[in-house]
């Protein structure tokens, strides 16, 4: 058993190379046990291959990686979780078939003679799940399983493998503020049994809060290393952009005009009920509240992918018709969708493909497509937006996340829509895309469109919003000016329904 | 009891079986001869082979993958057995046992080095071998039929025996393989493997489960219960030609998905893989005993096929949805 402070893991000068393209050009890092330590950077700074060399899926072609006295032996995922190893990946990848008992103990089942004996994993599983101080049914079916739980569920996967090092890849990135601060009460736990936690995180507030050490960085190299006392967020974010940001949400005056969108007692009883609200003209209207309070749902109905039962939605004083994406879109409304990977865009397909295919109409030629109007409206938009890539035609799954929105982002601003509607658009992109995001929705905002933002981030919802509409449950609950929005306001409408201090 | 209970089925393969004894029960209103010692007797009898075949199916389509090939294994190992038998008249039940399952296997290995190791595709891997393994048939045949004078005496006896009046040997024989793997699939860590293998293949990767060894493993299964079903082929009907279950494995599939085994991966058991066979041949007990056209059965089991098909979506989708109302109030 580890004591609290020995040195667990210690990477050295570790690189790595995919083809011709650099991930990882000298990387240093040091866990003792007892700790939590967040990996910090930008996306494509390195920290997901550097899980990834630990985690047994790739292997560094330089440097050296020791665990405790021992070198660590690279080469598979099962090297790697006999070594006491474990990784809890962004998207939990659990089996959804499967019981939580069996997700817990799925290859490692506890025998009785020659059959796996289910009781036994019940019973472990349930005490796991209550040393974790989250009580979940493990009789239970995965499926339909909040993502916060299927992070405990991983972590108690973890734990049952004695694992002393526990990698956790942006575990807050879909959580809202409360069930963050379940996970971090659970990473408290796991630091008091003296395990190690690395964790790598875009929200830099809750690293200040849980991290005894911060690690940054840049460009496939190790920035910095510090205990968190000896850094702090302005200096942290400095190291990860290798430039100082002026501000992180520019937030701009706009002229704002009548109304353009309407929605009026909107109800599906099954997500939402009575949800009225506007959004006019040069606007941001900001959709806060938990994770599953209905948010996603409100938007996807007034965008006519699912249907609303009572209630109404007008565009510009019109009636829009319900349930028609196609409807929705010739008022001009667009939506950026949640999950860019299965709604947003078309992975395998490249980039100009994806900019353009909401757009026929303006790269069209008088019989067929015109493919040099859409380089020229690719060109475009990858210069508004500064989307990297090295050719139109890459596949979009070849780029970076925030590349990736961005891409997204200039699908539907390429339509020219009236209405924005965006989903959380920053999710999982690091702090400097962030910032050009913002700026993109600022300037639509400019333009006189009407944006409505559903937003998990406070300081990116206060930051933005001119106005504030907080979900809870499935109702709304609060609205709130920029003026009198305050965190404690919208955290406490979002969490109790009461409009607080 | 406590044994028995562990073969209890879970609550889909009670409905199934509930909704087999009403089908059953009308088919009996309708024709009671259905219901007698001899109509039982006759529904298991007909329905062994694919019952064996769909057994061997489950894990592969639990895997998320597909096995076309079986019913030209059947016909292969038919013929081939046959064909051994007519020119070795020492054979026996025994060996034909035994070589059975060997000749499947053959065509299980290929299949499972092809999806496992090449990661290849498999409806298209075994849409190959259906054709491979079937031109072979009519190409070893050279259209040389066998009958029954040709077959171990000892073989058809056999496929004729029947327990307590209504329980044929091959059928009893269909009970104990579904028993056997529906244990295996239950309370073995590679059965468990197949079920987390169909429902998320990348975090099976992840966790370090030996995918190749199980999908190959699986093939390999199924090819010995094609083998198996080939032999018991050759015992109900007595004479084999080139033809020999051409086209069938669309009715093991069927049989198979109508049983509850999912065919996005995941869930299903061999229990109900074969309630879904004899399910499917009640049906066209029934249909039969009322007269229907033998033309419209085709059409009536493809119908039958998308029924289960929207029950299983209609099923997931409303415990999805009860999952989630149980979060929200959970939450609440």
């Amino acid at each position: 058993m580890a004591q609290k402070g020995d040195l667990l893991l210690q990477m050295k000068g570790v690189q790595k190379r995919f083809g011709g393209a650099i991930a990882l050009r000298g990387t240093d890092l040091s866990i003792r046990a007892g700790e939590i330590h967040a990996l910090l950077g930008e996306n494509g700074a390195g920290k997901s291959t550097m899980l990834k060399i630990l985690a047994g899926v790739h292997v560094n072609d330089g440097g050296t990686i020791s665990l405790g006295d021992k070198p660590f032996i690279t080469g598979s995922p099962e090297a790697a979780i006999a070594q006491g190893i474990a990784v809890i990946y962004q998207e939990p990848s659990l089996f959804l078939d499967l019981t939580l008992a069996e997700n817990v103990f799925i290859g490692r089942q506890p025998m009785k003679g020659v059959a796996i004996d289910w009781a036994q994993a019940q019973v472990e599983a349930a005490r796991l799940f209550a040393e974790l101080g989250v009580p979940l049914d493990p009789k239970r079916q995965a499926r339909g399983l909040s993502i916060a739980d299927q992070q405990v569920v991983e972590i108690a996967k973890a734990l049952s493998m004695n694992a002393n090092i526990i990698l956790m890849d942006e575990p807050t990135a879909a959580l809202s503020a409360s069930e963050v601060e379940r996970l971090m009460t659970v990473m408290k736990s796991l630091k008091a049994a003296n395990k190690a936690v690395i964790f790598v995180s875009h929200r830099l507030d809750e690293v200040f809060v849980i991290s005894d050490y911060i690690t940054v960085m840049r460009d496939g190299a190790t920035v910095s290393e510090n205990p968190v006392t000896g850094t702090d967020l302005q200096k942290v974010i400095k190291e990860m952009v290798g430039r100082e940001l002026t501000e992180l949400f520019p937030k701009t005056e706009n002229k704002i005009g009548g109304v353009a969108l309407e929605i009026k007692d909107l109800t599906n009883p099954a997500y939402f009920r009575n949800i009225s609200f506007t959004v006019r003209h040069g606007e941001i209207v900001a959709l806060a509240g938990l994770v599953g309070s209905g948010r996603s749902e409100v938007a996807r109905a007034i965008f006519g992918i699912d249907k609303y039962t009572t209630g109404s939605v007008k565009v510009n004083g019109k009636d829009l018709a319900k349930g028609s994406p196609v409807a929705a879109m010739a008022e001009k409304i667009a939506l950026v969708p949640e999950d860019r990977r299965q709604q947003g865009l078309f992975m395998i397909a490249g980039v100009n493909r994806n900019i353009s295919m909401e757009s026929f109409d303006r790269i069209k030629g008088k019989i067929f497509l015109n493919f040099k109007k859409e380089r020229a409206l690719t060109e475009i938009w990858r210069e508004k937006l500064s989307i990297k890539y090295e050719s139109q035609s890459n596949p979009v799954e070849s780029l970076s996340g925030g590349n990736q929105q961005k891409t997204v982002l200039a699908k539907w601003l390429a339509t020219d829509p009236d209405i924005l509607i965006v989903d959380e658009p920053t999710r999982g992109i690091d702090v400097g895309t962030k910032a050009e995001v913002h700026k993109l929705i600022n300037a639509a905002a400019g333009e006189g469109k009407a944006v409505l933002m559903i937003s998990s981030e406070l300081p990116e919802v206060l930051g933005m919003a001119d106005r504030i509409i907080v979900m809870r449950e499935g109702h709304k609950v609060a609205e709130l000016s920029r003026s009198e929005a305050t965190q404690e306001k919208v955290i406490a409408a979002a969490t109790t329904g009461s409009k607080g201090a | 009891m406590n044994f028995l209970s562990r073969f209890k089925p879970s609550s889909r393969e009670g409905s199934l079986g509930l909704i087999l004894i009403v089908t059953i029960g009308i088919t009996g209103i309708i024709n009671p001869r259905f219901l007698t010692g001899d109509g039982t007797r006759d529904l298991f009898t007909s329905t062994a082979v694919v019952a064996l075949l769909a057994i061997g199916m489950a894990p592969i389509i639990i895997m998320r993958h597909i096995d076309l090939s079986v019913a030209s294994t059947v016909g292969l190992t038919a013929w081939f057995i046959a064909d051994l038998c007519a020119k070795n008249p020492e054979f026996t039940w025994v060996q034909c046992f035994i070589i059975g399952p060997i000749i499947g296997m053959v065509v299980g290995v290929l299949n499972g080095l092809l999806v496992a190791g090449l990661r290849l595709p498999s409806l298209v891997v075994t849409l190959g071998t259906l054709y491979i393994v079937r031109g072979a048939v009519y190409v070893i045949s050279n259209s040389v039929d066998y009958n029954a004078q040709e077959m171990p005496p000892s073989l058809l006896s056999l496929g004729q025996k029947v327990y307590f009046g209504v329980m044929p040997f091959t059928f009893l024989l269909v009970i104990f393989a579904m028993l056997v793997t529906a244990w295996f699939m239950k309370y073995r860590k590679a059965g468990r493997d197949c079920y987390a293998i169909g429902s998320n293949p990348h975090a099976a990767d992840l966790v370090g489960i030996k995918v190749f060894r199980r999908t190959f493993l699986a093939f390999v299964f199924s090819g010995a219960m094609s083998g198996l079903a080939g032999v018991f082929y050759l015992m109900r009907f007595a004479q084999v030609d080139s033809t020999a279950f051409y086209g069938q494995e669309l009715a093991v599939v069927a049989a198979a998905v109508i049983g509850g085994v999912t065919i996005a991966g995941g869930s299903g058991t061999t229990v109900g893989a074969t309630i879904g066979a004899l399910l499917v041949q009640t049906i066209q007990g029934g249909l039969a005993a009322i007269g229907v056209d033998a033309f419209w059965k085709s059409a009536i089991n493809g119908l039958l096929l998308i029924v289960a098909i929207y029950a299983d979506r209609t099923l997931a989708r409303k415990s999805e949805n009860a999952l989630l109302a149980q979060r929200i109030k959970e939450r609440a």
